[in-house]
């Protein structure tokens, strides 16, 4: 690899950043502003704070919040036409991955037209988008960093990856006081897919120093910091989670990711299955697999999760994915693949369906359909 | 994936960056100042069309209320900015909409109307053909009326010239038929009626002596008389009538209208007596060139318009002949300060046998003779009169350089 790249939006980072949110809307110059949620927010009471801010600025609003996690495409073209028939200028997105990848998928279709379907795949955005600013609710999606949307396609049953730098939102707001609403349950799944993000965009094959400094800080702080955060709620830990979650999404943004990915996505497509969840399933099993090609990242991985060396690499990035797998155990979340997937799920067709995911790409070991039967077989 | 699956290059995307609407802006205002200045050029053009009409233009809401007008308004109405006042109110100067409105018309069939008005501009009368269309919007139905209005009073005037020219044509040619076909019995009875004269004498030698042979001669003699001078008459009367008709090669020599004049006062000099030819003033521009005619002609049309101005002015008033050039013409005026012409005579004047003297003392032949011969020498005989202060008549000849050879 040659010439690499980083792009990030601008980000706001900080508590009670969320009143910027109105401000740089003006200056984006909306009058009417097209606010994307997800229904489970509209009950935390964040939403009616956002109002305020925005109606003290006399901006118009409409929201959109049929958005299911997992975001259909049906849901996309909706709200591209509510967006269409309200005229709307700006997108703002409140939440968790899911309606930040819709109002991304919105703001396309709204702004170049056709299904969402048409612009499956890298760089196929011929035309700007209306601005986006972006207030992520949990610290792990980082969809409000990076240039990734994923959007299930409901009749082939699959989910889509719509890969454009033209995706990057223009704002990132990343206000950690709204992380202070969140159950345990949401805070341990999104740490998690926020260090599966940090672990794969530093194995990955892009991966270089400037998006490697972000994977290994979000991998520290989680490591750090989560179980300090699950014990005592503070906001001063879950603002150290907020960060890791931003330094991971600016590594996986830039740097792509792997395999894990690729299988949780194509779970998520098949079965609707909560992508936070899949993670402590399947990435031990993944870093194993790839553990041929980079012992010695996977080693520094090991490194920062059990807090010292071994006396080889092979022996710290062993010790490191067991440590992993008994921290997983330790957090209750379910670490084995029959929990989530029913008996008579094939899972042979599961991972042709992820052997087409871009993710595939930046896995630093090549992978077959029988890699990928191979690592299910063993995460059962 | 649709057409050419991901590679690694394509999620670095380094030929990719976030789309901004710089580009967009830039192609949209290229776009609009394009099509601007093509609108720009479109509204010169129609403009340039619009001002080219001739007629006055105005555009007319449903309550007669006046929208817009064009740059002619002003040339033919004196009111400054008639917009937003009511079209009765600008061109009729009324208070209520007309009762014969073209635009009412226009939107009651859907269709043009067009009408003919008076309007009263400067103190003159003025015809005015109106065309009210209904200007429609896409859907067909009509929200205002263009009014084109063209000024036809030379129009009409012209037309009636027309009609009369072609009117006294038929007349001529007419008259100048009969003319020709009592010629001929008018000339025998003329020559049996000298014949018979001629043989009075042997007629009174065969009569017996005594009073009553004396009074049958006399009666004989009397009624022969009788019959030639009204032969006579009859005779000079069918002379004038064959001027109507077209008459045969004649040569053109130069005549001088100063000498003309002076002959025909000569002429005159019998039949004026000391008081009335001191009534005639005289205003001959010697700078006056020669025109080319018939000055036996010409002669005639001179004494005929002397003599019916002399019936005018009664023994009291004056009469001024006066002739002058204009850039075409050469005008023989001939003014009066008599009784003047009724306006409802002005267009019977050149009829034949059209006249206002009891019968037996005109024969309605002069004026209409003066406008035959006036007419062959390419020329115009016009009239400005008003009742009770005079009636001047212009006799206007082509100057040599401008006559039409034919």
């Amino acid at each position: 690899m040659g010439v690499l790249k980083f792009s990030v939006p601008e980000i706001f980072f900080g508590r009670e950043s969320l009143k910027y949110s109105s401000i740089c809307a003006r200056r984006l110059g909306a009058e009417k502003i097209f606010f994307v949620t997800d229904p489970g927010l509209e009950q935390s009471g964040w939403i009616d704070v956002i109002f305020e801010i925005l109606e003290e600025k006399n901006l118009g609003w409409v929201h959109y919040s049929n958005v299911s996690s997992n975001p259909r495409d049906w849901q996309i073209q909706e709200g591209a036409d509510l967006y269409r028939e309200e005229g709307c200028d700006v997108v703002i997105a409140l939440g968790g991955g899911s309606p930040m990848d819709a109002a991304k998928g919105i703001a396309l279709v709204a702004s170049n037209g056709g299904r969402v379907q048409d612009y499956e795949g890298a760089n196929r955005i011929k035309r700007p988008l209306p601005p986006m600013i972006f207030m992520p609710s949990t610290a792990g999606s980082g969809s409000d960093i990076s240039q990734f949307a994923i959007v299930t396609d409901v009749e082939r049953h699959v989910k889509m990856s719509i890969i454009s730098r033209t995706l990057v939102p223009n704002i990132s707001i990343i206000d950690p006081i709204l992380l202070t609403t969140k159950p345990r349950e949401l805070i341990i799944s999104s740490a998690i897919d926020a260090f599966s993000h940090a672990v794969e965009s530093y194995l990955s094959p892009i991966a270089f120093p400037v998006t490697e400094i972000h994977s290994l800080k979000a991998m520290e702080l989680i490591m750090k910091y989560l179980p300090r955060a699950l014990e005592t709620g503070s906001l001063d830990d879950l603002e150290q989670l907020s960060i890791a979650g931003t330094s991971a999404a600016m590594a996986f943004s830039n740097a792509g990711l792997g395999v894990d990915h690729a299988l949780a996505h194509s779970l998520g497509g098949m079965l609707d299955v909560v992508h936070g969840l899949i993670h402590p399933v399947l990435l031990p099993h993944v870093m194993r697999y790839n553990m041929t090609v980079c012992q010695d990242k996977i080693a520094d991985i090991g490194r920062i999760v059990l807090g010292r060396s071994l006396g080889s690499a092979e022996a710290t990035a062993q010790a490191g994915i067991e440590k992993l797998e008994a921290y997983f155990d330790s957090l209750k979340v379910t670490t084995r693949l029959r929990s989530i997937v029913p008996d008579q799920v094939n899972l042979s067709q599961i991972c042709e369906m992820a052997i087409q995911d871009s993710c595939v790409l930046s896995n630093p070991r090549a992978v077959t359909v029988g890699d990928m039967v191979g690592i299910c077989e063993a995460a059962w | 994936m649709k057409n050419k699956t991901t590679t690694l290059e394509d999620i670095i995307g380094l030929e990719h960056t976030k789309l901004g609407f710089f580009g967009e802006l830039k192609n949209r205002n290229a776009e609009l100042r394009d099509s601007n200045l093509e609108l720009g050029r479109r509204q010169r053009e129609i403009q340039a069309i619009l001002d080219g009409i001739t007629d006055v233009m105005a555009v007319v809401s449903f309550n007669f209320t006046l929208i817009s007008v064009n740059h002619v308004f002003g040339e033919v109405f004196s009111q400054k900015d008639p917009r937003g006042d009511f079209c009765y109110r600008v061109f009729r100067e009324r208070e209520t909409p007309c009762p014969d409105c073209p635009m009412v018309i226009a939107r009651e069939t859907n269709q043009v109307c067009r009408k003919l008005h008076i309007y009263s501009l400067g103190g003159k009368n003025h015809q005015f053909e109106i065309t009210a269309s209904p200007i429609r919007w896409s859907n067909g139905r009509g929200y205002r009326f263009l009014l084109l209005m063209r000024d036809v009073t030379r129009e009409k005037e012209y037309q009636a010239r027309c009609y009369h020219a072609e009117k006294m044509a038929t007349i001529g040619v007419l008259a100048a038929g009969v003319a020709h076909e009592i010629n001929n019995p008018l000339t025998a009875v003329n020559g049996f009626a000298k014949g018979l004269q001629r043989r009075l004498p042997r007629l009174e030698a065969c009569l017996k002596e005594g009073r009553a042979s004396a009074e049958l001669m006399a009666d004989f003699h009397e009624y022969l008389e009788t019959i030639l001078s009204e032969g006579e008459r009859c005779r000079d009367i069918v002379q004038e009538l064959l001027t109507f008709s077209p008459r045969k090669k004649v040569v053109f020599a130069p005549v001088d209208l100063r000498k003309l004049v002076l002959e025909v006062l000569k002429l005159l000099r019998y039949q004026l007596n000391r008081r009335t030819s001191r009534l005639i003033c005289l205003e001959l521009d010697e700078a006056v060139p020669p025109i080319m005619g018939v000055g036996s002609e010409l002669k005639q049309v001179l004494l005929n318009l002397i003599f019916n101005s002399l019936d005018a002015i009664r023994e009291k008033g004056t009469i001024t002949i006066r002739t002058c050039r204009t850039d075409s013409w050469v005008v023989l005026s001939i003014m009066d300060t008599g009784c003047g012409i009724p306006a409802e005579h002005l267009d019977k004047l050149y009829d034949p046998f059209f006249t206002t003297k009891p019968v037996g003392q005109g024969t309605g032949i002069g004026l209409s003779t003066c406008y035959n011969i006036i007419r062959q020498h390419q020329g115009k005989i016009e009239v400005d009169s008003v009742e009770n202060l005079g009636a001047t008549f212009h006799v206007k000849l082509p100057l040599p350089s401008m006559v039409k050879h034919e």
